[in-house]
């Protein structure tokens, strides 16, 4: 406060105010040439506030940091409006809509022009207007634009629920599955009526989309293509089935939907099983085609769901699971996996009488040290045992020299069996699996070369032992 | 100056309105939904489109509204207001001076567009509501017709009126006069239409009407009657879900439109080349019909509920 009764601090003040408030930046042009303040304190030579006579010299530009206060504003090369000036700017599109439409009332007028409604000779030129050949431009329009191009999802169109009055509406976002990865990742968004089946909302994604994005083709029926749940970053729930095209859509409350394309209906190609086809359908009712597609729709999802679980491989998950060693009896852990370690930690049991050298120490290992991992007995009564296999450097002789690494040894490698029922074994090979092959961690791959020539390794060390 | 307008205006302009409260603008040669606008708190009675073709003006309860054509303004542009009931037609002076309308209040009202000094302001009141207003091309009678059967002549220079009752306790359901001014047709809700020949209507001489014939048109309600730009044809609309082409001479049956789908037609409108026929019906779906061979052509699909207002603009293209 107590600059405030400086002439010079006052003086950059105000200039450096002038220059950083000033959008168009004219006050900039004019006023950086010319340095009024140091001018003023040459000139004086009192009152120069502390710093200021350390930057002669020094160009212009400078001077701006004279004052302090502006300089973060100057940063940031936006100078912020007053919140009330946001506000008002907030408000500006309604005031803009209400402002666009001018309301005109019905106003009584006695007395009128009777010049304003002359009678016009309409006949002299309608004769004018004659000509010989007519033809209309709608007509013109209409040769040039053959019926061939008929959008198959014309139909749908109707089922749209932007622009409806007084119709309940439900609005989703769609990720259109069958598009390139880059065009997916943003969902379409559709507004349907609520009355609309799910396969009228299929039809109208469809129309929307080649409406939008007319080089995409899509199939041309509505039968191609399912409706999944989806998140709302576009990951597909393949755990429930689509959505059954006969309900009305307002039943489901997502908000998230994933259009994905249904595998070409080979069978039905194949006219034997076509045939097969009549002759159950004739048999069994109008229930076997629904059966087919949903056949082929699980044999689609099979595919779809081994790939979304690579996907999701590096995700956190954790496993109640035992392990299992020569020494200790059954110890339950929880396995904890994610894409940059496996955690192995202690479950509290509740036992009382669980007896403490059971106990598993809480660790972690880094996922470049995971070697492998894999199952080694799945036993009869639906258990499953699985070895996870890890580089531990801190076994061998740790302060043995560098050269070891070259003589890196399958015996630097540890293992951990857990068991627990086949299919989490299962689920857990698979998603460190997948982890692994997308990491593809060193010591995975020297572990592989180890084991691949073991025999080799083996005599390599004896002649070591030789020398 | 002839130039500009051809390029700037010279393009088909569909639009279609009805129960659902929304306009649509459609592209009539390919059938696709352009745009969609609402019309807010009412359904569309009447549709028409200025002379500019700047704004399209939706008639409604209490309102009459004006969207503009060449903007994607959701909001009507202006909003006409102060009338008590439905209005049920509106149309334009062939210059954008002023804009006719008539209502379920008894009334036709000229409405001046200029909104300065409103030399043209007029209203004309009758004693049952007004089904529809006609303006005859000479651009300074206004044909009404009331709900009690009565067609009102209105002269707008005089501010003399004429009445005729074609058939007793028959509402007149729509007016219709040919672009050249030789006939009058008004269709009642009975099914009957009336077709009078023009005589007069130029210079200081008012419009006559000679008694010329009645068809029954159609068995139950007729809506909509309206002519051919080469007049040569007229067309009827009906709940009887048909809409029938009439020939002006000797005015015998020249197609019947219909469609297994179709319900009541509402509104029609010819092509400038007279070769094809628009419809709107209570299926919410409007269609384009060739008026030789009497097969739909194309379809216009995206309303929720019924389409009971169409409006049309074409062109005639010299090669």
């Amino acid at each position: 406060m107590a600059l405030y009764d400086n002439k010079h601090w006052l003086l950059s003040h105000i200039k450096n105010s002038f220059i950083s408030s000033d959008d168009t930046g004219i006050c900039e042009m004019v006023m950086l040439g010319e340095d009024i303040p140091r001018s003023l304190s040459h000139a004086t030579k009192v009152c120069c506030y502390p710093g200021a006579d350390q930057s002669e010299g020094e160009d212009e530009m400078d001077v701006l940091s004279h004052s302090l206060d502006m300089l973060a504003e100057m940063d940031l090369g936006v100078r912020q409006r007053p919140t009330t000036v946001q506000r008002l700017e907030k408000n500006d599109p309604d005031h803009e809509k209400a402002d666009r439409t001018r309301f005109v009332k019905w106003e009584n007028v006695t007395g009128y022009d009777p010049s304003e409604f002359q009678r016009k000779d309409f006949r002299k030129k309608r004769k004018d207007e004659k000509i010989n050949s007519e033809r209309s431009l709608l007509v013109k329009q209409l040769e040039n634009y053959p019926s061939v191009f008929r959008n198959p999802f014309l139909d749908y169109a109707k089922f749209d629920g932007d622009a409806q009055v007084g119709v309940p509406t439900r609005r989703y976002g769609i990720f259109m599955m069958m598009l390139p990865p880059a065009e997916r990742n943003y969902p379409l968004n559709v507004v349907v009526i609520a009355s609309a089946r799910v396969q009228d909302l299929i039809g109208l994604i469809c129309w929307k989309h080649t409406m939008e994005h007319g080089d995409h083709n899509l199939g041309d029926s509505v039968d191609q293509y399912g409706l999944y749940i989806a998140e709302d970053d576009g990951e597909v729930d393949w755990d429930f089935p689509c959505l059954d095209p006969r309900e009305v859509i307002s039943k489901f409350g997502f908000s998230y939907l994933a259009l994905v394309e249904r595998k070409e209906k080979v069978p039905s190609e194949d006219s034997a099983t076509r045939e097969r086809n009549e002759r159950l359908m004739e048999a069994g009712g109008v229930s076997e085609p629904r059966r087919m597609k949903a056949v082929l729709k699980d044999e689609d999802m099979q595919r779809m769901k081994g790939h979304m679980t690579a996907m999701e491989a590096p995700l956190y998950q954790s496993y109640r699971v035992c392990t299992v060693s020569k020494v200790r009896s059954r110890t339950e852990i929880q396995l904890g996996i994610s894409g940059e370690k496996i955690e192995i930690d202690p479950v509290v049991q509740q036992r009382v009488g669980a007896k403490f050298w059971n106990r598993q120490k809480a660790v972690s290992y880094d996922i470049d040290n995971i070697a492998a991992c894999e199952i080694i007995d799945n036993k009869t009564n639906n258990r499953g045992t699985l070895r996870l296999t890890y580089y531990s450097p801190s076994l061998t002789n740790a302060d043995q020299d560098s050269s070891l690494h070259n003589h890196a040894s399958i015996s630097h490698y540890k293992h951990y069996d857990f068991e627990t029922d086949l299919s989490t074994a299962e689920e857990i090979v698979q998603k460190i699996n997948n982890i692994l092959d997308l990491t593809t961690p060193i010591k995975r791959q020297e572990y592989l070369d180890l084991r691949e020539s073991k025999p080799h390794k083996k005599r390599m060390f004896r002649l070591g032992q030789k020398q | 100056m002839a130039s500009d307008s051809q390029s700037g205006n010279e393009q088909v302009i569909l639009a279609t309105g009805g129960y659902d409260h929304t306009v649509k603008l459609w592209q009539a040669h390919t059938g696709v939904c352009q745009r969609t606008t609402q019309h807010t708190d009412s359904q569309v009675n009447s549709l028409d489109i200025t002379p500019d073709k700047q704004l399209i003006a939706a008639a409604g309860f209490q309102h009459i509204r004006m969207y503009d054509l060449t903007s994607n303004n959701p909001n009507p542009v202006i909003n006409y207001e102060g009338v008590s009931k439905n209005i049920t037609g509106v149309g334009f002076q062939e210059d954008g001076k002023w804009m006719y309308t008539g209502g379920e209040d008894c009334s036709a009202r000229i409405w001046d567009l200029r909104s300065r000094n409103l030399q043209c302001q007029r209203i004309f009141q009758v004693s049952a509501p007004v089904n529809c207003v006609c303006l005859h091309p000479n651009q300074a009678e206004l044909i009404v017709g009331d709900q009690s059967g009565v067609i009102h002549l209105w002269d707008l220079k005089t501010d003399h009126n004429e009445q005729l009752i074609p058939e007793a306790e028959a509402s007149i359901q729509d007016i219709a006069i040919d672009p050249e001014g030789h006939f009058m047709a008004a269709v009642n809700n009975k099914g009957h239409c009336y077709i009078w020949s023009l005589s007069g209507g130029i210079g200081e001489e008012p419009t006559k009407l000679n008694p010329k014939h009645k068809i029954e048109a159609h068995k139950r309600y007729a809506l909509k009657c309206t002519f051919s730009p080469d007049s040569t044809l007229f067309v009827t609309t009906s709940a009887d879900q048909t809409a029938r082409i009439w020939k002006t001479i000797g005015f015998s049956l020249v197609q019947e439109l219909k469609h297994d789908e179709q319900r009541w037609v509402w509104d029609a409108a010819f092509s400038a080349d007279s070769q094809y026929v628009l419809t709107a019906s209570s299926d919410g779906v409007a269609r384009l019909w060739n008026v030789v061979t009497g097969k739909v052509e194309k379809e216009y699909k995206g309303h929720q509920k019924a389409i009971t207002a169409l409006a049309f603009r074409d062109f005639i293209v010299r090669d």
